[in-house]
């Protein structure tokens, strides 16, 4: 019963770890390839990230108590479902030694660029196993707790920048740029996709899906949107879209403007803090996903064992993947956003697909 | 680190030494991943400035 999560704590994660893609990526992204007009993208995204919500609630009402594993031996049969987890194993592999590289990137950019990023790695690691050995419910209750002072302060941020917002950074956008912004925004949708993780913590949320989870659910994709519009208007609004578009890190750029009444100034260490603090969540839910996708792969019962070889694969692959903030650029814009892509939206669509043709032989399953 | 490592897996192998040979696909698993790190880590600490993946599809796909 301690190992039970709620459709609450999900959702808290799933916000969680996307602070650190909204408040690095995004901006940058969408200011390159949408210009001014990159801040309409978010509501683009809604067109995609609505059916993926929907598919999600559909698996797991249709089948309750089981997670992505189990649902997709139920519908596609084992040997199946063991090649969709080899396909998701190497998905998370490739974005969990992503993340731990643009986690060291961060730190050496920000707060100590003279740091070898060997170390931020290894420290990084070494919290990781700490975490884990608690348990995937104390990461999950972090994050719940956590969530709201983050939000709490990036809301007096926005407070204290809204006297320096340029109206002429963001306007004026025509019908032309729709396009482009539509294009655009695959970067907020691969990003939104981090929903899927209420998948793989299906079996941990109860037999029976509630009214009150479902809007939960909901409301947690529809906040992820508005946050995404609000972290781009803010971005776009000071720095402007052409800078926007050449930093690497271009919120924390715009947060370094910014000071409350004058009084206080320099709140880009707690823009990093809350990108370290991200990134470390989102490190150990990958860790804890990929560990499942083994004993789902293997059968295996017990995975205390696997913490430290696990690690050290990991921890050399993030040097065969990506070394420097431009590589990780690359690969992110045109690898980790597509693999998303696949992932994240067309596997549990087609998931949900079948389950519709298989609805009437499920409900007698179940 | 490779060493650290190296010894880590060892302090991990004696700690868990029941779990681990409890059962075989327990075992076949522990050693196929320890022996990719152990290589990973070899094959780094040998050719240190060996490209990356991101940085060879960025050469490939140009």
């Amino acid at each position: 019963m301690n190992d039970q999560l709620t459709m609450r704590q999900v959702v808290f994660m799933y916000l969680f770890i996307s602070l650190s893609p909204v408040l690095r990526q995004i901006p940058s992204a969408l200011a390159g390839e949408a210009g001014r007009s990159g801040y309409l993208s978010p509501f683009w995204s809604l067109i995609v990230i609505v059916p993926l919500v929907a598919v999600i609630l559909l698996l797991i009402s249709s089948f309750p108590g089981l997670n992505i594993y189990e649902i997709i031996v139920s519908l596609l049969g084992k040997i199946c479902a063991k090649i969709v987890i080899i396909l998701y194993m190497a998905w998370i592999i490739l974005f969990l030694t992503a993340k731990i590289n643009i986690y060291s990137l961060t730190l050496q950019f920000t707060l100590m660029p003279k740091t070898r990023s060997d170390f931020f790695m290894q420290v990084m690691l070494i919290l990781v196993y700490y975490a884990l050995l608690r348990g995937s419910k104390t990461i999950f209750r972090f994050s719940e707790f956590s969530l709201g002072p983050i939000l709490l302060l990036i809301g007096v941020l926005f407070i204290c920048a809204v006297s320096r917002l340029r109206t002429d950074y963001l306007l004026p956008v025509s019908t032309i740029n729709l396009p482009s912004t539509i294009k655009a925004s695959t970067n907020v949708i691969a990003v939104g996709g981090n929903m899927i993780i209420a998948l793989f913590f299906a079996d941990k949320l109860g037999i029976s899906l509630t009214n009150k989870q479902k809007r939960k659910f909901w409301s947690g994709s529809l906040f992820f949107i508005v946050f995404c519009f609000i972290i781009t208007i803010f971005t776009f609004g000071i720095s402007g879209a052409s800078l926007t578009a050449k930093l690497p890190f271009p919120f924390y750029i715009t947060v370094k403007s910014i000071s409350f009444f004058n009084i206080f100034e320099r709140f880009e260490v707690i823009v990093t803090l809350i990108c370290i603090l991200s990134d470390f969540i989102t490190i150990c839910l990958l860790f804890i996903i990929l560990m499942k996708l083994i004993q789902w792969l293997f059968g295996l019962k017990e995975r205390e064992f696997l913490y430290v070889p696990l690690a050290m694969v990991i921890y050399y692959l993030s040097y065969y993947v990506s070394t420097t903030q431009f590589e990780f650029e690359y690969l992110y814009r045109y690898v980790i956003v597509y693999a998303n892509m696949i992932f994240q939206y067309i596997i549990p669509l087609l998931l949900g697909l079948i389950c519709l043709v298989r609805r009437k032989h499920i409900k007698k399953q179940y | 680190m490779v060493y650290v490592f190296g010894g880590l897996i060892i302090v991990s192998f004696v700690k868990q030494k029941n779990v681990i040979l409890s059962k075989k696909r327990n075992l076949f698993v522990f050693l196929v991943l320890s022996a990719s790190g152990i290589a990973l880590g070899t094959v780094r600490m040998i050719f240190p400035y060996i490209p990356s993946i991101a940085n060879t599809l960025e050469k490939f796909m140009k």
